[in-house]
């Protein structure tokens, strides 16, 4: 492409800036804070954005010179209305942007002849009415953005004759209810997003006829039913309705959806899931449910193979069945946190399990074959159950752990064997394990809370106080744990007003150097209080 | 130099400084972060550049990335125009037509065979 | 605090040479690569990492804070991210965000050097970066004087 200032070519408008591909002619009038259409627009212009300027109005057949103009860009605009003959003689036009202007209605004279459009954004607009022959001259389109306006009910006469539609957007309005039959004649129809609206009900046959679905989009509505509707997309993938007020998932509810590969629905008060809901998902490698109480059983997951991250916590689960990990070979995370498990089988089928989760349950004791041949295993978090016995050879064959937590458990001593390659290790709340380390021991460390003070002392002087976060919780902090707005202004005491000018002798700040091993975070830390010499 | 007094401020911007542009972006716009060279600065824009899919939230407009193989894109996995060497269907860029469909190298899709 | 020597070195035109302190969340060592400038929202898990190739230096000037009321990651955190992306060392301006050295100083243990800048240094590090001309920095750690080092036990 070539390209080129206004003057160089003629018919480049004035202010823009102009490119020539071929005999075609690229356009870019945008920013320019102008109020009208360019005059003498070339008729060899294929490519025309006019978006993000101050235009109010179109005059009819502006374009109708324009035979080879297939992108044509009003976005960003003040156009509340567009007469009907503004697109007319676009015969090559694919793309049209009308997305963010002020318009009330589809402008469906406009849209009468364009046969070849295949692309139509008209989000953020104003509209809350879309004519029933709205899309009638459009037998291309594939694409339609209609999200962000004001929609109250979905326009299922102006979409019952779209056979080429493929991609719907109908977020953020303010649609209620989905009726039965809304999208019958959207056979091509791929992707629906229908989030952030205020979808309560849903017919049974709301989604009959959509047999191309593959991604529905049902996120942050008001749904109180689960979606059986979704039972007749035989081709969907991905399914999303987080964040709506469903309070049970039945059994049998995705029977009709085989393909599934992704399903979220966390932000829901779920409280119940059938026993065999998610039976035979092959595809499905995500299922995470929090806080749903009344299950009390671990999940049948016949025929669910692909599973890789499970989350099931907060719920009322106290066992787990032996033949687990059978029907779970792909597992990497399982997090089963804030459960009642008081025994664990053993995991040695779930050969991928990387990353463990048991914490805040009431688990005994760890046996030799509970974590064995787990070769791939990095993190086991087992904080906050009643573990008094670890079998000394339970963590043998686990060369891959890195991250292991024991905090607040019942332990007297810690088997060592295998935890060389340790990088994290808490040990807090065992007050009956006193047993002194060796820094031989934990080669590689980095992270270390222990029950006593003289337990650091392996790693390092002990004759400065220090302070040291938490460095666990530090390193893998979540923004939403942290108090981003505890911010501590004026530091620099004596400073009152607030304009001064940072010099370097100022910038004296009151650290406690840190005398310890400089990788090794060790807690809690020893000092004239806390003496490395065990008293007695 | 006093932030909102500066050349760098375009017109989508609700907020924005000298040195990193658009900090906030009007209402409806899409916040884009551009790269020049050594600078990266914040742009506001009524759609996201080529090779970007928009999403639209109640409180944040967002530009994502569309797919190696994609140049532009309605969502993440579902393409509107594949890049050179790849034939779109069905919103996927493949690099040979699916069986019972032919290329067609003018506007680089499968289509049906057209007996 | 430890101080820092920031050499600046545009292409094809006088090195520069100024001073700032390193923040403790990070380790001290030096550090040297490519500048290039981060707009701040661009160091969040929300944000798309560009893919730069590694091993350059991130240079972000940072707002005010009462112009990003709701920040979508900690300070600590955003250097954290900017050495997960590449970044060999993480420049903050803090001229405008007297907070920041304040959110920095507990140690965290990052690996990558974290230098704050501010005032005149500030103004002529960012004066590179808006005439967009490419530069190599290198950042070195600047020996504090010689003083004996007492230990005071309360006996």
């Amino acid at each position: 492409a070539v390209s080129m200032e206004q003057g160089a070519v003629p018919s480049c408008p004035p202010q823009c800036h102009c490119e020539e591909d071929g005999i075609m002619l690229s356009v870019d009038c945008s920013e320019l804070g102008l109020s009208e259409v360019p005059a003498n627009l070339s008729p060899l212009t294929a490519y025309l954005d006019l978006s993000m300027n101050n235009i109010s109005e179109l005059q009819p057949n502006t374009f109708h010179h324009m035979r080879f103009l297939g992108e044509l860009r009003l976005s960003g605009n003040q156009l509340f209305r567009i007469p009907g003959e503004a697109f007319s003689g676009l015969y090559s036009l694919k793309i049209l942007m009308l997305q963010n202007n002020q318009l009330r209605r589809i402008p469906a004279e406009a849209l009468r002849d364009l046969p070849n459009l295949q692309s139509l954004r008209l989000d953020a607009n104003l509209i809350s009415l879309v004519p029933e022959k709205s899309f009638e001259g459009l037998p291309s389109l594939r694409h339609l953005w209609l999200d962000d306006n004001a929609l109250t009910e979905i326009p299922v006469q102006a979409l019952n004759n779209l056979p080429a539609l493929q991609a719907m957007t109908l977020a953020l309005n303010q649609i209620g209810h989905i009726p039965d039959y809304a999208f019958q004649n959207l056979s091509s129809l791929v992707v629906l997003h229908l989030h952030n609206n205020r979808i309560q009900s849903l017919g049974t046959n709301g989604f009959e006829g959509l047999h191309s679905l593959e991604t529905l989009d049902l996120n942050y509505n008001e749904l109180l039913e689960f979606p059986v509707a979704i039972r007749t997309l035989g081709r969907l993938q991905e399914l999303g309705f987080h964040n709506n007020n469903i309070k049970a998932i039945p059994e049998k509810a995705f029977v009709g959806n085989p393909l599934l590969q992704t399903i979220h629905f966390y932000g829901n008060p779920i409280q119940f899931v059938g026993q065999s809901t998610f039976q035979f998902l092959p595809k499905l490698h995500t299922l995470s449910l929090n806080g749903a109480t009344d299950i009390r059983e671990f999940p049948d997951l016949k025929g669910t193979t692909s599973l890789e991250i499970l989350t099931l916590t907060r719920a009322g689960i106290h066992l787990l069945p032996r033949g687990m990990c059978q029907q779970l070979p792909s597992l990497r995370v399982l997090e089963l946190s804030h459960n009642q498990i008081e025994e664990l089988p053993s995991f040695h089928r779930c050969q991928r399990l990387e990353e463990i989760g048991l914490q805040h349950n009431r688990v005994r004791e760890i046996r030799a074959d509970t974590f064995g041949q787990l070769m791939a295993l990095r993190s086991i978090d087992l904080s906050w159950n009643c573990i008094h016995f670890i079998h000394p050879e339970a963590f043998v064959t686990l060369h891959s752990l890195t991250k292991l937590d024991l905090t607040d458990n019942r332990l007297v001593t810690l088997p060592l064997d295998g935890l060389g390659g340790l990088t994290h290790l808490k040990l807090q709340g065992n007050p009956a394990l006193s047993e002194p380390f060796t820094k031989e021991s934990f080669p590689k460390m980095r992270v270390l809370e222990v029950p006593y003070a003289y337990q650091c002392c392996a790693y390092g002087a002990c004759s400065n106080f220090f302070k040291l976060s938490n460095q666990w919780e530090a390193e893998d902090m979540n923004p939403e744990d942290e108090d981003l707005h505890k911010r501590t202004v004026g530091f620099f005491p004596g400073h009152a007003d607030n304009h001064y000018d940072l010099d370097i002798d100022d910038f004296q700040l009151e650290l406690e150097e840190s005398k310890l091993h400089p990788t090794v975070q060790c807690t809690p830390s020893p000092g004239p209080f806390k003496p490395c010499d065990h008293l007695f | 130099m006093h932030p909102n007094v500066s050349q760098g401020c375009q017109g989508g911007c609700a907020t924005c400084s000298d040195y990193n542009g658009c900090l906030s972006c009007k209402p409806r716009l899409f916040f884009v972060l551009e790269r020049i060279g050594m600078k990266q600065i914040g742009v506001c824009l009524s759609s996201c550049p080529s090779g970007y899919y928009g999403t639209r939230y109640p409180d944040i407009n967002k530009c994502t990335k569309c797919k190696a193989d994609c140049e532009t894109c309605f969502t993440r996995n579902f393409c509107t125009k594949c890049k050179s060497g790849f034939y779109l269907y069905s919103g996927k860029c493949l690099e040979n037509c699916p069986e019972g469909l032919e290329t067609n190298n003018h506007t680089m899709e499968c289509t049906s065979i057209v007996h | 605090a430890q101080k820092a020597i920031i050499r600046v070195i545009p292409l094809k035109v006088e090195p520069i040479t100024l001073e700032g302190v390193f923040a403790n969340v990070a380790e001290v060592t030096p550090a040297e690569g490519k500048l290039l400038q981060f707009h701040p929202l661009s160091l969040c898990n929300t944000s798309e990492d560009e893919h730069t190739e590694s091993g350059f230096i991130t240079i972000v000037k940072l707002e005010r804070p009462d112009r990003d009321l709701h920040p979508c990651l900690s300070l600590a955190n955003k250097a954290k991210l900017a050495g997960e992306r590449g970044a060999r060392a993480i420049l903050f301006d803090i001229t405008d965000d007297k907070t920041a050295a304040d959110q920095l100083r507990k140690p965290r243990g990052l690996s990558q050097p974290v230098v704050l800048i501010w005032g005149h240094d500030a103004e002529l590090l960012m004066g590179v970066v808006n005439k967009n001309r490419e530069a190599h920095v290198k950042i070195e750690v600047k020996e504090p004087p010689a003083w004996p080092d007492y230990d005071v036990w309360i006996l």
